[in-house]
């Protein structure tokens, strides 16, 4: 029979402590060893000319310096980011809203529409990536141009020639993220107690009011950490304009995480594909803090 | 028009977007999972049109479906990628939700000296995008795969076994261990808020039954945070599951690589040889578990969305 | 006790064995075990496939028992190469779309050149280097050594159906004016006249430089390939390329600039665009795809009219090109093989299976010859000499950057001929002022063959 034995404060400490230690240790240690550590190499990397096959040299910032000169192809790339960002992020969000407010309505198939809208959400990006190419194939294959056939257009359109690559993914963006955002707006919503309505329609408030003074404000919180994943997401991006330009971006369709990759990878220049990783991580931690600075400052408690 | 008509107005043309949108939402991939039962020449001359498969069902027309898929399970080594999913996913997986909790169990239970700076070290991890790190990694990589050359290199050479040669790059367990301490920060700093929830007179009591801290953990904290670790689980599959930049760049090797590493290389396969059937079939082939666990598991998943949302 | 002790090695063997077997990344070769070497080749993937390449894997294991060749090929072979080569673990032998000149510079490419003084296979009495028809091998010299070799001899054509060309009584055009006449002829028949693989613009490139060559002197087509100042605003550059630009926008299939290579030339296989214009692989490329009756034949890029060009030189020259890593495990031993790739019996053997031309100098002789590559040698033949690009070898940013985004941009229509060779000639200047990128030195008009 076992009994709980008091044991002198100091071994409990020290048994405790043990416990910390073997606890923290090992998850303290894959973390320190393969994210912190290569994220703070990075920072060294990005000083270095270094081809990657012979010495490093160093050249101070000369690499940021290369990132900014005109003709870089750091600004375009920025610039498609920033595409890729607010025009189908701006579509995303108000559909996302739209039919959040529309399905908390209680109408009928709320469930089914939730369900189904979220869905593409779990497809993989490069399987996504491979769906539109086919969608939009200008072979007889392509589901888009062969509807337009059938509208009685003769020529069909080159959706995904470079020029057109990032309007025409701009559909599959919002396709793809809209539900998980208006799973994430509805739950905001249905938090948001009934009285609150109640008491706006006896003051007589029409529905536009009700969301533009209730619903808006006290989401505001929801709506902010959407802001900041779409934005974040929309620096990373890489997945689909990898797959869709076959692993060759060229400038008007490169992103920051495309231009790095084909330049440590494709071209061994090192420290400038590290110097533009630094980069995305300011802008990601740049967009991270205002969000959340604007969030505190307009927070609305009830 | 009288009044009660008109107010019906505006909430039927929302329903008819909501509709609207079910049919783009849908269409493609239905379309994606009836044209893979088409043949190339099929797919040619009626890309639309639903197949033989289903208009005129029979052995004859069951064709084209059972060539495709055999062709990208097994000529395209489908059946291989799918395992090496299976594999760097479970394990990683089963890592994280390990380690993750153990962690998050130390930094919402106990205090000691240094736990608000390991916990703010994970926090920062959540602003880190994955290009920052990958590139000093992928040196990192060859350096450490070096060094443990060396070091067990040397013993089993003494011992005339062979020589030995270790790499992390092109190998599942290099992939493994990025994935594990990259899903890290946000594991952990979701299941320390889960923890600090449930109530902390269980484990007073576990403890003075001389359960001890680790049975304490294992036995009695574990089975209580079940909820949140489902939650974390799911997040975490879908996004390993369909993780394709770091497999780009540490997996060369085509015998290791996982799902949608494979789907790429197959969609340029499927390029050359202008065999659209192979593709349909393969894009069904890597979208159906996903799918799947959504179907099975999509209230946990959007009540972790709930949860997450709440606490901003 | 000696039997126990073998016994308890060989258990331990097994036992490490089975224990690293079961964590991947780690690999054990036996000690001693036969001494068989393992030569890793890794080869494009593309138009010619790779079953050539493993047939003379097979023979040459066959003829040299202690050696094993792994040969494997991939579409997308370099996205697996090139990072391996970061982690100095490349394949012996590769034939890939690599960043090659940076290699050579930085001494990461095996000189070939002990092997190409060894005696040939299958031709004791020379060395393999005098086995290769003249000038083959002068693309990838460095400090007087030779870094690469080609296994195809390439050039570039412009594809039609004999068959579709009879019934409607065409005729392949000679000059440029003939050549708009037969386009305009097409789009009235409703056929598109060209095909072109737009998703990768670069495709243009030859073309464009055959036409460039079709109006000056060698003298200043080489120029520009020396990167002299000036040599991309020469008016007769920027007509070069309203010439191309014209094509593109009056004759090209509609669509065509999304189309993948393989999409774009079944659309010509299926007769829905009449010409095209590729390299040799393309036979092999589309060969299941091309109907009974097909007659693939060929004509050279159109003389312009007013040219100051040699009319009957042909783009064309090494291709294909393999080298051997200076970081690999058995670097004589690929080179070994690469020599038995280009013996003359492989070479012969490469251009029956694969329907296409070897770099190796008489290997068409004496064996029979199929239709298509009668049309190629026909257009040889009658060739003075060949001309091939290297800046887009030599200098990668230009090429990835400046060039790849100017030709898609000049081929939609969205800039001048005057914008497109300005760009070109900022990119040369930005190439000429970056001390980073090795030049070589300025080569002039190369000696004919």
């Amino acid at each position: 029979m076992r009994r709980a034995t008091r044991k002198p404060g100091g071994d409990r400490d020290r048994n405790q402590a043990l416990f910390v230690v073997s606890f923290l240790g090992p998850p303290v240690a894959l973390y320190a060893t393969f994210v912190l550590w290569p994220a703070l190499n990075a920072f060294r990397y990005s000083l270095y000319r270094w081809d990657g096959l012979s010495e490093p040299a160093w050249v101070g910032l000369g690499n940021f310096r290369a990132i900014v000169a005109t003709g870089s192809e750091f600004l375009p790339a920025i610039r498609n980011n920033l595409f890729l960002t607010f025009v189908p992020g701006a579509l995303t969000l108000s559909l996302a809203l739209f039919f959040a407010y529309t399905v908390h309505q209680r109408i009928p198939g709320a469930r089914l529409f939730r369900i189904a809208f979220f869905f593409p959400n779990v497809i993989s990006s490069v399987a996504v990536a491979l769906l539109w190419i086919l969608i939009y194939s200008t072979t007889d294959v392509g589901l888009l141009n062969g509807l337009l056939r059938l509208l009685g257009r003769t020529e069909p359109i080159a959706f995904t020639e470079s020029g057109n690559l990032l309007w025409a993914i701009v559909p599959m963006s919002v396709w793809s993220a809209t539900g998980f955002f208006m799973v994430l707006f509805l739950a905001a919503m249905e938090n948001i107690p009934e009285t609150y309505y109640e008491a706006a329609r006896l003051d007589g408030a029409s529905s536009a009011a009700q969301f533009r003074h209730i619903t808006l404000p006290l989401m505001w919180d929801v709506l902010t950490t959407g802001v900041v994943f779409l934005i974040v997401g929309g620096l990373k991006f890489f997945d689909a304009i990898f797959v869709m330009e076959n692993g060759r971006p060229s400038k008007t369709t490169h992103t920051l995480a495309t231009l790095l990759y084909s330049k440590v990878f494709q071209e061994y220049n090192i420290g400038y594909g590290t110097a533009i990783s630094v980069m995305l991580f300011l802008l990601v931690l740049a967009a991270t803090l205002v969000s959340l600075r604007l969030m505190r400052r307009e927070r609305l408690e009830y | 028009m009288t009044a009660s008509a008109l107010r019906w107005v505006g909430p039927a043309v929302r329903y008819a977007c909501l509709i609207a949108y079910l049919v783009a939402v849908l269409f493609p991939v239905c379309w994606v999972f009836y044209t893979s039962a088409k043949s190339t020449q099929q797919i040619y001359r009626n890309p639309f049109g639903l197949p033989p498969a289903i208009t005129a069902p029979g052995r004859q027309s069951l064709q084209p479906l059972v060539e495709n898929y055999t062709k990208a399970w097994v000529g395209s080594r489908f059946s291989r990628y799918f395992i090496n999913s299976v594999i760097v996913v479970s394990t990683s997986l089963v890592s994280i939700l390990m380690l993750g909790s153990m962690a998050a169990y130390v930094l919402a239970r106990f205090h000691f000296r240094g736990r608000t700076f390991v916990h703010m070290l994970f926090i920062c991890g959540l602003l880190i995008p994955v290009q920052l790190v990958l590139i000093p990694l992928f040196f990192q990589f060859s350096d450490m795969g070096d060094w443990l050359t060396r070091i067990l290199g040397a013993p089993v050479r003494a011992l005339g076994i062979g020589d030995l040669t270790v790499s992390l790059h092109d190998s599942h367990i290099g992939l493994i261990l990025i994935y594990v301490a990259f899903s890290l920060p946000f594991t952990v700093f979701t299941l320390t808020a889960f923890f600090r929830t449930l109530p902390g007179e269980l484990r007073e009591a576990a403890l003075i039954d001389g359960a001890g801290e680790y049975r304490t953990f294992f036995s009695v904290m574990m089975p209580l945070g079940r909820p949140g670790i489902v939650t974390i689980a799911i997040f975490n599959f879908l996004g390993l599951w369909n993780e394709y930049l770091f497999g780009l760049v540490f997996l060369n090797d085509d015998r290791l690589k996982t799902l949608p590493l494979g789907l790429a290389s197959i969609s340029m396969q499927a390029q050359y040889k202008s065999d659209f059937g192979l593709l349909f079939a393969a894009l069904v082939i890597a979208m159906v578990p996903t799918i799947a666990v959504y179907m099975v598991l999509q209230e946990k998943l959007t009540r972790g969305i709930t949860l997450g949302a709440l606490k901003g | 006790m000696i039997d126990l002790r073998i016994r308890t090695t060989q258990a331990l063997t097994a036992l490490a064995m089975a224990a690293i077997g079961v964590v991947p990344g780690c690999s054990l070769t036996r000690a001693g075990s036969s001494g068989v070497v393992t030569v890793e080749v890794a080869v494009f993937e593309g138009g010619y496939g790779i079953e050539w390449h493993k047939s003379v894997a097979r023979r040459y294991e066959a003829d040299h028992p202690g050696v094993r060749i792994n040969l494997w090929g991939d579409p997308r072979v370099d996205e697996k190469i090139r990072p391996r080569i970061l982690r100095r673990n490349p394949p012996d032998l590769a034939s890939a779309n690599l960043p090659v000149w940076k290699l050579i510079v930085a001494g990461k490419l095996y000189p070939l050149d002990e092997a190409l003084d060894s005696p040939a296979y299958g031709q004791t009495d020379r060395t393999w280097r005098e086995t290769m028809i003249p000038g083959t091998l002068g693309d990838f010299r460095y400090d007087g050594r030779t870094y690469a070799a080609p296994t195809a001899l390439g050039a570039w054509v412009c594809w039609y159906d004999k068959r579709q060309f009879r019934r409607y009584g065409w005729e392949p055009p000679r000059t440029w004016g003939e050549f708009t006449r037969l386009c305009e002829q097409m789009t009235a028949r409703g056929i598109a006249p060209l095909a072109f693989q737009g998703k990768y613009p670069g495709y243009a490139w030859a073309t464009l430089l055959s036409l460039y060559q079709r109006l000056v002197p060698f003298e200043r087509w080489y120029a520009m390939q020396d990167l002299q100042p000036g040599a991309f605003v020469d008016p007769d550059f920027v007509r070069a390329a309203s010439l191309m630009q014209q094509m593109a926008v009056r004759y090209f299939q509609p669509g065509a600039m999304a189309m993948t290579h393989t999409e774009s030339q079944m659309e010509w296989v299926n007769g829905r665009a009449a010409m095209v214009f590729c390299g040799l692989w393309l036979k092999n490329e589309m060969k299941s795809a091309i109907p009974a009756g097909f007659e693939m034949a060929c004509f050279p890029v159109p003389m312009v009219e007013g040219g100051k060009g040699d009319p009957n030189a042909l783009y064309g020259g090494g291709a294909e090109n393999f080298c051997v890593f200076a970081d690999a495990k058995h670097p004589r031993e690929a080179a070994d093989f690469l020599k038995y790739l280009l013996s003359i019996e492989s070479a012969r053997s490469y251009t029956i299976e694969l329907d296409t031309l070897s770099p190796v100098a008489g290997s068409t002789e004496g064996i029979p010859i199929s239709k298509e590559l009668q049309s190629v040698v026909a257009v040889l033949d009658q060739s003075t000499r060949v001309f091939q690009d290297r800046i887009s070898n030599l200098y990668l940013e230009f090429g990835a950057t400046v060039l790849q985004q100017a030709q898609a941009d000049l081929l939609s229509n969205r800039i001048t001929p005057g914008e497109f060779a300005r760009r070109l000639e900022a990119g040369a200047e930005a190439t000429r002022r970056n001390p980073d990128i090795y030049k070589p030195r300025p080569m002039g008009v190369p000696e004919i063959r």
